[in-house]
């Protein structure tokens, strides 16, 4: 085979890898939303009061601040560990493999230090305005206790991926990328039986409303168990979680301490059976591996200059590289998340026919998490992983201008 | 003195690296997963070299070199635990590796059927010191902490002692699995060595000549 012969068969495989990349991306990417669905404007000023909206903007705009922090100091920390890390090679008598797993828990340790202050900061900004409970001492505890899980999760990663690059040299990612596919649809199957749900008690009407909407939706027997996190928060949340047998919906106790009606309680139990009934749990794990592979690609490349995988010089640039890919994607990937929000919003508003609680349910959110309900498209792109109050108020009422309600 | 099957050599410079020190607890978290599988296979290798043993009189070579290996194992793990050596030791319990090291006999000797078929019971005795020096070294550790921590060296005597323990721990054990037939030493100049190489305090640094 002669070489334009190979760059040509090159070229053929990598255009029919990105055109079954495009493909499935844009497969992932489709929603139940009547793709003519003109949202129309609802002027928000004139459902939740002026003081209310003030408040709302100002807390979002510091909590922004936070989150740019927690964005932009990890990869500052991270660039200088990739270029100075390997000094602390010395700190180990293991062989690469434990040497690498060393390097890459200094490196997360040393971002632990340096986003300390931050954490604190973030922390005291929700205490301020009542969304946290938890204590300055019990949030440093739990983070330490955290950073012991990571600690435990990056060494698994080094562990496949240097395992890998020893046996495979650069190729390392065509099998690390399936690995890791395949342990975020493991943690995904187990992460209800890890949560600490328990089962939903006082609260029978809305165990019976959610057995008939999950019969109308033709999920099947979805468990409504509750997780006690009243005690840290009072913001109110609800998760679609697992995979198959292990589907639970969780809603937390800050749900159920009177904030909200039946109603609306209703409507979220609705939006969290929309998730399970368009799969949007598998869909995750797609858009997952869609990116998985590309990125460990790319993480291969990049460290070839320290060596590659194979050998510890190259764990702190991985680490960077690491953390720096996911950061560079998250506008992508938070419209994704807010294409199936808006896609279970839909649902929800199919199943009930009550727009009246979606409604409700949507103002309320503005006066219980503080949120700006129309906050600036930087902050969308940045951290909107859910369409905005606004925008969910939004698609309530073209429901309504479309059914008549 | 030094005579004990099952000893423990010393050779580390007492200094220590105040990251890894602040870290520590967390950063041996993997060494005691995987310590904890190991132990689990050791358990059922012991039970089988026991009955090994009880048959032919002496244990099974290849079951004898597993147990060797975490022991040595386990001695660098609690040494980087308890600050009693500075560098993340490996995962193999690789010989020559680390500067606490644990010199166990890797070829079986030849052991009384009799005191082999109450091994479990002989050994409570030494169990019940191994944990009180345990406990002991867990106490001293939280001192040895903040001492490391300001001064970036382990104080002596705190190494000393926790290497002790380690090394009595592990002659335990040894005895347990049946490495060895020598009951464990309480005496701490019995089965430890402090190597060549032991700094006890770190050389000041030579200013460069003037000229």
């Amino acid at each position: 085979m002669t070489a334009n012969s190979r760059r040509l068969l090159g070229l053929l495989v990598f255009g029919v890898l990105a055109g079954g990349w495009l493909y499935a991306a844009h497969a992932l990417w489709q929603t139940s939303v009547p793709s003519n669905l003109k949202l129309p404007h609802v002027d928000v000023s004139s459902l939740v009061s002026a003081s209310e909206l003030h408040r709302a903007q100002h807390f979002s705009f510091i909590l922004d601040l936070f989150g740019i922090a927690g964005l932009v100091l990890p990869l500052v920390v991270l660039a200088f560990y990739a270029k100075w890390g390997h000094r602390f090679m010395g700190e180990s008598a293991a062989g690469p493999i434990g040497t690498g797993m060393l390097l890459a828990m200094l490196g997360l340790a040393i971002l632990w230090i340096a986003m300390l202050p931050s954490n604190i900061g973030e922390l005291w900004w929700l205490r301020r305005y009542g969304i946290e409970k938890t204590g300055y001492v019990a949030m440093v505890l739990s983070t330490w206790s955290l950073l012991g899980a990571e600690f435990l999760g990056i060494c698994l990663t080094i562990l496949i991926v240097m395992g890998f690059a020893r046996l495979l040299k650069d190729r390392w990612w065509l099998a690390g990328a399936p690995v890791f596919v395949g342990i975020a649809l493991l943690v995904t199957f187990v992460q209800p039986y890890m949560s600490g749900l328990g089962p939903l008690q006082g609260h029978a009407t809305l165990v019976q409303a959610e057995k008939r909407l999950a019969a109308k939706e033709g999920v099947g027997n979805i468990p409504l168990e509750v997780e006690n996190v009243g005690t840290q928060t009072t913001a109110p949340n609800a998760e679609a979680i697992g995979l198959g047998p292990s589907r639970r919906i969780a809603i937390w106790d800050t749900m159920l301490d009177g904030r909200f009606s039946e109603p609306q309680l209703e409507f979220v139990v609705a939006h969290e059976l929309g998730h399970h009934k368009h799969n949007d749990l598998w869909k995750g794990l797609g858009w997952y591996a869609l990116f998985a592979f590309p990125i460990a690609y790319l993480i291969a490349r990049i460290t070839r200059r320290r060596g590659g995988m194979a050998v510890p010089l190259a764990v702190p640039l991985f680490l960077f590289v690491w953390f720096a890919f996911p950061t560079a994607i998250l506008p992508i990937d938070n419209a994704f998340s807010r294409r199936l929000e808006a896609n279970a919003d839909w649902a929800a508003l199919q199943a009930t026919r009550d727009p009246n609680a979606g409604q409700a349910l949507f103002e309320n959110f503005v006066r219980t998490t503080n949120e700006d309900p129309n906050p600036p498209l930087w902050d969308q792109i940045l951290f909107g992983n859910h369409p905005t109050d606004g925008q969910r108020l939004a698609m309530v009422k073209a429901w309504q201008q479309r059914n008549g309600g | 003195m030094n005579e004990h099957p099952v000893t423990l050599h010393v050779m580390d410079d007492l200094r220590r690296s105040r990251l890894t020190v602040f870290f520590r607890f967390l950063l041996v978290l993997p060494h005691l997963i995987w310590l904890y599988l190991w132990a689990v296979l050791v358990d059922i290798v012991a039970l089988l070299n026991w009955l090994v043993a009880l048959i032919i009189g002496r244990p099974a070579k290849p079951f004898q070199r597993f147990i060797a290996a975490w022991l040595r194992y386990a001695t660098t793990v609690f040494a980087y635990m308890f600050l009693i050596a500075n560098p993340f030791p490996g995962f193999t319990g690789e010989p020559g590796s680390y500067p606490i090291e644990l010199e166990v006999p890797t070829t079986p000797e030849k052991q009384n059927r009799f005191k082999t078929f109450f091994r479990i019971l002989l050994v409570y005795p030494a169990l019940i010191v191994g944990a009180v020096l345990m406990y002991a070294t867990y106490f001293v550790t939280m001192l040895a902490w903040w001492a490391a921590m300001i001064t970036g060296r382990m104080p002596r005597g705190f190494r000393d002692l926790g290497a002790n323990a380690i090394r009595y721990l592990m002659q335990v054990y040894a005895y347990l699995f049946l490495v060895t037939g020598t009951y464990p030493c309480s005496s701490p100049y019995v089965g430890m060595s402090l190597g060549a190489s032991v700094v006890e305090e770190a050389p000041a640094k030579k200013a460069p000549a003037k000229k």
